[in-house]
């Protein structure tokens, strides 16, 4: 009499249990603000002052003309900066090779093909340059297994971010924000933002996965920004 | 002295008729009150300076230079430009242009070139900034050198055939690295380069040809930013080893034995009580 009660009980306490532990640990969907009103915040920049236009309008009526600026007009070797070559998340185990990666042809970013590595938007700035510098790779594949950026939709605000370039030099980066958004309505102007303040912007897939499409229905953005205090 | 000046008031007769055609056929994208004006010299060995409404603009001038984009208020200008070592603004200008009207939200270079028959003329040129697509260049090729008609080629291949003094003419392309040069109309005849030409993604690159016979004939560059646009998303994983859209399945399994577990107890409960 007294066991068959406990049993009942005990079954019932784990079927609701089992559930209600799940939910209450799985992690949230987001960490921080959310990741369009940290993009579209312009007064964050620690290390770069506003630039000053190259030349100034006058009021309506004012006689001065702007200063102008003159230079050579032969062509010339762009200055390339060396590209980024590696990505750090140490608090989540990440450590994943970057590739320079364009437009894939169906007008998306590109991303390399290996899950192990990363791609960065070569079109966008350079990781620590104004504007927002975006890293993404896949989140898994179906014959590769997880990806390196797997981990990453367990990234928290204040997570360190350490990326390295061809050069050996490192920009380090803190996560003020982590989201899950659906791809429809993913930011994509503000994601890749060419001006404001330097930030590093990582992508990838996550959310509810849906076979009839073979991909998942968010993408997993972490937005990082600069670590000023110059510590080793 | 004399000649000079009656070949310039020609030019600068039919400038002004041609700079306010041209500018005033300009989409409105920046704000109401500027516009955005650069100024190519393209005159060979011929040092100027420009003057805007009387007051100078640009000092010592040097042929091959481009200002930096000027941000001037919407308007008409009279523009003349003098011999760089001529007493301020004084006596004939060797180019003028008068009533240039520079329309609000116009992005426009102003060119000091040779017409093919070699006489200096000043010619605007409105530059186009509408949105590129993601990945892609802008290219937009200037003929404005003392020179019969030209072919333009890329890789070897004519992407650009027949331009004639004062043309221009656009290509939307890949953005990237190309190996140019310039070849007089339907021949192999190279008369600039070639030259290795960086085309920015979401940029136009404008390529000025300019010069003369007796001057060489070089390659101008002028870049203009901004029209970029994001790509269409990112994709991701093909899986669904991350999906969070359900219960785990030990999370699941865990339930179903719980449920078991109660009806189990339940049943011995219900069987004991009868």
């Amino acid at each position: 009499m007294r066991p068959a009660a406990a049993t009942a009980v005990l079954g019932l306490a784990l079927a609701v249990g089992a559930p209600t532990a799940w939910a209450v640990t799985r992690p949230e969907v987001a960490a921080g603000p959310p990741v369009q009103r940290v993009l579209e915040r312009t007064d964050v920049a620690p290390q770069a002052p506003p630039m000053a236009p190259t030349s100034q309008a006058p009021p309506p009526g004012a006689a001065t003309l702007p200063p102008v600026t003159v230079r050579d007009a032969a062509p010339s070797d762009a200055p390339v900066a060396p590209p980024p070559v590696r990505l750090d998340l140490p608090g989540l185990g990440v450590t994943a090779p970057v590739d320079p990666v364009g437009i894939a042809g169906d007008g998306q970013m590109e991303l390399p093909e290996d899950v192990d590595r990363v791609g960065w938007y070569r079109h966008g700035p350079q990781p620590g340059a104004d504007g927002n510098a975006v890293l993404a790779g896949h989140v898994d594949d179906r014959e590769q297994g997880p990806g390196a950026l797997f981990p990453v939709r367990d990234a928290e605000p204040g997570d360190e971010v350490t990326v390295t370039d061809a050069a050996g030099a490192t920009t380090r980066w803190r996560v003020v924000s982590r989201e899950l958004v659906q791809k429809q309505v993913l930011p994509l102007d503000e994601i890749f933002a060419r001006g404001g303040p330097p930030r590093l912007v990582v992508i990838t897939c996550g959310g509810p996965f849906l076979p009839e499409f073979s991909s998942y229905r968010d993408n997993v953005v972490v937005v990082a920004e600069p670590v000023v205090d110059g510590a080793p | 002295m004399n000649s000079t000046t009656r070949t310039i008031g020609r030019t600068a007769g039919v400038l002004t008729a041609a700079g306010a055609m041209a500018l005033v056929a300009t989409p409105a994208l920046a704000d109401s009150h500027t516009a955005t004006v650069s100024v190519l010299h393209a005159v060979p060995d011929l040092p100027v300076d420009v003057y805007a409404n009387g007051e100078r603009l640009i000092d010592d001038f040097q042929p091959g230079t481009l200002t930096d984009p000027l941000s001037l208020p919407a308007g008409d200008y009279d523009l003349a430009l003098y011999p760089a070592d001529a007493a301020d603004a004084s006596g004939e200008p060797l180019l003028s242009a008068m009533d240039v009207a520079v329309p609000a939200g116009a992005n426009a270079t102003v060119v000091a070139h040779l017409t093919e028959a070699g006489q200096p003329a000043l010619t605007p040129f409105v530059n186009e900034t509408g949105d590129i697509p993601a990945g892609q260049a802008r290219v937009t090729v200037r003929h404005v050198a003392a020179a019969p008609a030209v072919d333009v080629r890329a890789g070897g291949q004519v992407v650009v055939d027949g331009l004639t003094n004062p043309n221009e003419e656009s290509l939307t392309v890949p953005a990237g690295t190309v190996n140019a040069d310039v070849v007089l109309a339907g021949t192999d005849t190279v008369a600039i380069g070639p030259a290795d030409l960086t085309l920015t993604e979401g940029a136009t690159t404008v390529v000025y040809a300019w010069g003369s016979g007796d001057a060489g004939y070089e390659l101008a560059v002028q870049e203009i930013t901004g029209q970029h646009s994001a790509p269409s998303g990112v994709p991701g994983g093909s899986a669904g080893l991350a999906d969070e859209s359900g219960m785990p399945l030990p999370v699941g399994a865990a339930v179903v034995a719980g449920l078991a577990l109660a009806g189990a107890g339940a049943v011995r409960l219900a069987r004991s009580s009868r």
